[in-house]
């Protein structure tokens, strides 16, 4: 099964951010890659979704980006800054809490129908 | 691994640019996510073109455009909190400064003048503009996009021109009288026709509409057409939206 984009939206900041603390650098699309294989296939980040997520990113300050030039092209690489380690366990205890209470909620909906 | 070449690459960045994303960053990014996809994907001997129409496509729901506007969403969102924030401060005290205005004129104080000056300027060129651009980011259509430019623009003339009345300034009547010919002619037309095509918003829009009609009836009743040596009367009154 692959999540909707909808269930992806409000978790993908703390996926990029999660993913970006726990590697050096990264671009856009080494980010869709990791994600595809560390899940699967199962969550698949979508192009219309990361640029916007990871400019917001930038320009908070919770990353800092590299740019190297090949050619005619540019390869913008992400780094994670010391206010977006803080974010990012900040995202995911609040990510953790939310799952619980998910399946609190859910569970309990189930028991009671 | 599929090599791609400088003119490849310089056909998906005008590409890019014709599909109207105008952010250099977003362009760069775009570009190089593309062309990894096609470096990782494509074989030798593959057809280039059909391959990058094929996925570029699925870069977006209806447009590319749509990611720019995106990015730019996220990027104002924070400012969102800020500007509501200002929008608030500046219409209550424009409220309460025209408030003690009014009371300072007809207890005939000096500082009246300087008081309405403010709140008005403070009402009309910060507060409109700032509900505008809120309520604009929440309008669905172009349609009532077109028609909060319109109110607003209506609002701050409405502001404008009584300010110029009280004030005994040139312009005023032109002014007022413009601002009822706009409202009755451009602003009536396209709220009704806009708000009728909606089945919950119908009956408010009707309802309303007949309200706004007797009020700009009263308005132009009040509004001097000929010119006359009698001074004008001057009322002041705050454009309810």
């Amino acid at each position: 099964m692959i999540f909707s984009t909808e269930l992806i939206k409000g978790t993908l900041k703390t996926i990029v951010l999660k993913l970006l603390n726990d590697n050096d650098k990264m671009y856009g699309y080494e980010i869709t890659q990791r994600v595809k294989e560390l899940t699967g296939d199962r969550i698949q980040i979508t192009e219309g979704a990361l640029y916007p997520t990871l400019h917001a990113l930038e320009k908070d300050g919770l990353v800092t980006t590299q740019i190297e030039y090949m050619g005619k092209r540019q390869r913008k690489y992400y780094t994670i800054s010391k206010s977006g380690k803080t974010k990012t366990k900040e995202k995911l205890v609040e990510l953790v809490e939310f799952m619980e209470t998910m399946t609190f909620l859910l569970d309990l909906k189930t028991k009671t129908i | 691994m599929y090599c791609i070449s400088d003119e490849q690459v310089e056909y998906i960045f005008n590409d890019i640019r014709r599909h109207g994303v105008e952010m250099e960053d977003l362009q760069y990014n775009l570009l190089d996510h593309i062309c990894c996809i096609i470096e990782h994907n494509l074989e030798d001997g593959d057809d280039f073109e059909s391959f990058y129409q094929q996925t570029i496509r699925q870069f977006y729901k209806n447009e590319l455009k749509e990611i720019e506007e995106e990015t730019i969403n996220l990027l104002t969102f924070k400012n969102y909190y800020a500007m509501k924030k200002l929008m608030i401060i500046s219409g209550a005290s424009a409220a309460i400064i025209l408030l003690i205005g009014s009371l300072f004129k007809l207890a005939h104080w000096p500082g009246a003048g300087v008081l309405f000056v403010t709140g008005m300027v403070l009402f009309s060129l910060i507060f409109l503009p700032l509900l505008f651009v809120l309520k604009t980011k929440e309008a669905g259509s172009a349609r009532d996009k077109v028609v909060l430019t319109t109110g607003t623009l209506v609002g701050i003339l409405y502001c404008l021109s009584a300010l110029f009345l009280v004030m005994h300034w040139p312009g005023a009547r032109i002014m007022q009288f413009s601002t009822l010919i706009l409202s009755f002619f451009v602003l009536l037309p396209l709220y009704f026709f806009n708000g009728i095509r909606k089945p919950e918003a119908r009956l408010n829009t009707i309802i309303t509409t007949i309200i706004l009609v007797g009020v700009l009836g009263v308005q132009f009743l009040m509004t001097p057409v000929h010119k006359s040596s009698e001074p004008q009367q001057a009322t002041v009154k705050e454009v309810k939206k």
